[in-house]
């Protein structure tokens, strides 16, 4: 059972905070994914569960035991980083084996864990070389490697996949995936890429500017993003933000013009003004407007493949859809749209929190 | 149009390698002279005829240019090894251990290099007499290393921020300890650096000339440069000797630079990193 417990983890450098406040549990096996932008401070509250940074403030636990002052290497947490950071001038081999070594494991033993890792990852015919003599993914597999040599308590990943080129990116993911539910390691992976998140995550913590923005399963942080800015950091394209005021019948109505829905299904505690939040793909879009669609004018039009992404005018208000990529509206055309309120996102304007559903129709 | 700039840039190139190639060749052609053609008017450019003499003359009439040599390179040795031992270990601590005040620490270990050496005689000279280290390697070594020191510590300091610092995190993250993590992983790979400051030192200390004049005053004891630059002459100045104990003096450099210019180039942090 190895449970990581952060408790109100902050980080401080003189007067610049980095991370503030970080309160979590991670469970047992879980896959955890820090989610933010660059300088969120998601790779800082890596590192100091790595025992490479130090702890500013609050508590860290790995099991039951405290760990802000323990070695990392005393800690069970193996890493992987993000430019692989294997010995050059060692083998792969003696790059997988280097721990063991320093722990003094038998040569016997050395030999039988590392060669059962390199056969785990298709490893065994380059443990002679150099990792000069490798690919990048190849790289990237002896750095992966080199922590489960080690069975740790607790992965730790750096964006491992940066380096690697697309293609290279989706095979390694899902071989992480597949690792992952074979070994069932407590795992803690960093990433500014909300695809590697959104796949690999059991649970995905949202930073932002070093502070915790939400907490919750992909499907959770997609369907109820906390506030603004996770609701348009999850899903590409961006979902669209329309500013929208009260209008004297008390219907709301775009800033810029051309939208006005009746009523909306959410607690706006008598506000006048708000945002609106909706996904591309779920702006309904056709060719012929139905009653009481609203009346659009396609821009652009960008074919992706199996998708489209149109973007729209309705009035002085630009909106983002994904449709299908067959027959998909051409540029020039006009068609119809509406905006199913089910999917719809309000967030206070100033504060950039999301608003409260209404479970009552209304 | 786009070939001018490069063009002006190799004839600079060529006029640099001219202007500090010129005095070498001078010397090599001067020692491969008889005195007659040394001394001919006008000048010979070439030697005619090409002679060995000078080299016979200067290894059988004075042994002592050869103890010269040994001396320089004793001293030369114990300096760069001294100075790679005190100023890996001193760059290594300003660029990577997060010391509070580096950058101020690597600024005044610069401005103290700035001293003339001159100036520090008087007062190096008593202290070493006062120690015995007169007239001993060990003490033109310790006064070289205290000269070439700052030197060594910002170039090897500049080189150990270059490696990827995950390297080293890795390795801690593995177990090692600090000084493994020196020994085994940062001098392995920072070897082309060590290699190229140690050139540099090594040089530097064979080449030096007023703190080995001070500090060894014995004939047995002076390095190369001394030696050479002593050589009496009664009635006129013995360039022939001078010149071909140059050249002898400056073989071993040479020999050493050739051996080590791989080294100095290539570069041994291929593969770790992207």
């Amino acid at each position: 059972m190895t449970v990581v417990q952060l408790e109100r983890i902050g980080k401080s450098y003189g007067s610049h905070t980095a991370v503030r406040e970080f309160d979590l549990t991670i469970q047992d096996g879980e896959f955890l994914v820090l989610l933010g932008p660059s300088g969120c401070g998601k790779s800082t509250t890596l590192r100091m569960i790595a025992g490479l940074e130090s702890i500013t403030t609050g508590t860290l636990r790995i099991g039951d035991a405290v760990m802000n002052e323990v070695e990392p290497k005393d800690r069970g947490v193996a890493m992987v980083f993000q430019n692989y950071a294997l010995y050059p001038h060692k083998t792969v081999f003696d790059n997988m084996a280097m721990a063991l070594k320093l722990q003094k494991v038998p040569a016997a033993e050395i030999q039988e864990r590392v060669g059962r890792t390199a056969d785990m990852l298709g490893l065994t015919e380059y443990l002679g070389r150099k990792p000069a003599a490798l690919s990048g993914g190849q790289r990237q597999r002896v750095a992966i490697g080199r922590a489960i040599v080690r069975t740790p308590k607790v992965f730790l990943f750096d964006e491992p996949l940066s380096n690697l080129d697309a293609k290279l990116r989706v095979k390694m993911r899902m071989e992480l995936q597949e690792l992952h539910d074979r070994l069932g390691v407590t795992s803690v992976y960093v990433t500014h890429d909300q695809i590697e998140a959104m796949t690999l995550a059991d649970r995905i913590v949202i930073m932002n500017n070093g502070v915790v923005a939400q907490v919750g399963s992909p499907r959770e942080v997609y369907d109820h993003p906390a506030d603004e800015f996770v609701a348009g950091f999850i899903g590409s394209p961006a979902m669209n933000f329309i500013d929208f005021r009260r209008d004297d019948t008390g219907a709301w109505a775009s800033v810029d013009g051309g939208l006005r829905l009746a009523a909306l299904p959410f607690a706006t505690g008598g506000r006048s003004e708000l945002r609106l939040g909706i996904r591309p793909e779920h702006v309904v879009v056709s060719a012929a407007p139905a009653e009481g669609d609203f009346t659009a004018l396609v821009r652009l039009d960008e074919l992706l493949g199996a998708d489209a992404l149109l973007a729209l005018e309705i009035g002085g208000t630009r909106l983002m859809a994904r449709v299908g990529g067959t027959n998909h509206p051409r540029a020039g055309d006009r068609v119809g749209i509406s905006i199913p309120a089910a999917l719809l996102h309000a967030f206070d304007p100033a504060t950039g929190r999301a608003l409260e559903r209404l479970t009552t129709g209304g | 149009m786009k070939t001018r700039p490069r063009i002006g840039l190799y004839a600079l190139v060529v006029l640099s390698v001219v202007i500090s190639f010129l005095p070498i060749v001078w010397l090599i052609l001067t020692s491969l002279k008889t005195t007659a053609g040394i001394y001919a008017w006008p000048p010979q450019y070439w030697p005619t005829p090409i002679t060995l003499a000078n080299y016979i003359k200067i290894i059988t009439d004075s042994p002592e240019l050869l103890l010269y040599v040994l001396n320089s390179f004793i001293v030369g040795v114990g300096c760069t090894a001294l100075t790679l031992s005190i100023g890996g270990l001193a760059g290594y601590a300003l660029a990577r251990l997060n010391m509070r005040r580096a950058a101020l620490l690597m600024v005044v270990i610069l401005a103290v290099s700035m001293f003339p050496p001159v100036s520090l005689l008087p007062s190096l000279f008593q202290n070493f007499l006062n120690l015995g280290l007169l007239n001993t390697y060990t003490g033109l070594i310790i006064a070289h290393t205290g000269l070439f020191l700052p030197f060594t510590v910002w170039m090897l300091a500049s080189y150990f921020s270059t490696l990827p610092a995950e390297i080293e995190e890795a390795a801690r993250m593995d177990g090692m300890g600090l000084m493994r993590i020196f020994l085994t992983i940062v001098i392995p790979l920072s070897w082309p650096g060590f290699v190229a400051t140690g050139l540099i030192v090594f040089i530097f200390s064979w080449n030096e000339f007023p703190l080995a004049l001070v500090l060894m005053t014995q004939n047995a004891m002076r390095t190369a440069p001394v030696g050479i630059s002593l050589y009496p002459g009664e009635y006129a100045f013995p360039w022939e000797t001078i010149s071909t104990a140059t050249v002898i003096a400056i073989v071993p450099i040479l020999v050493l630079t050739a051996i080590f210019q791989k080294q100095i180039v290539g570069g041994l942090t291929a593969g770790s990193g992207k």
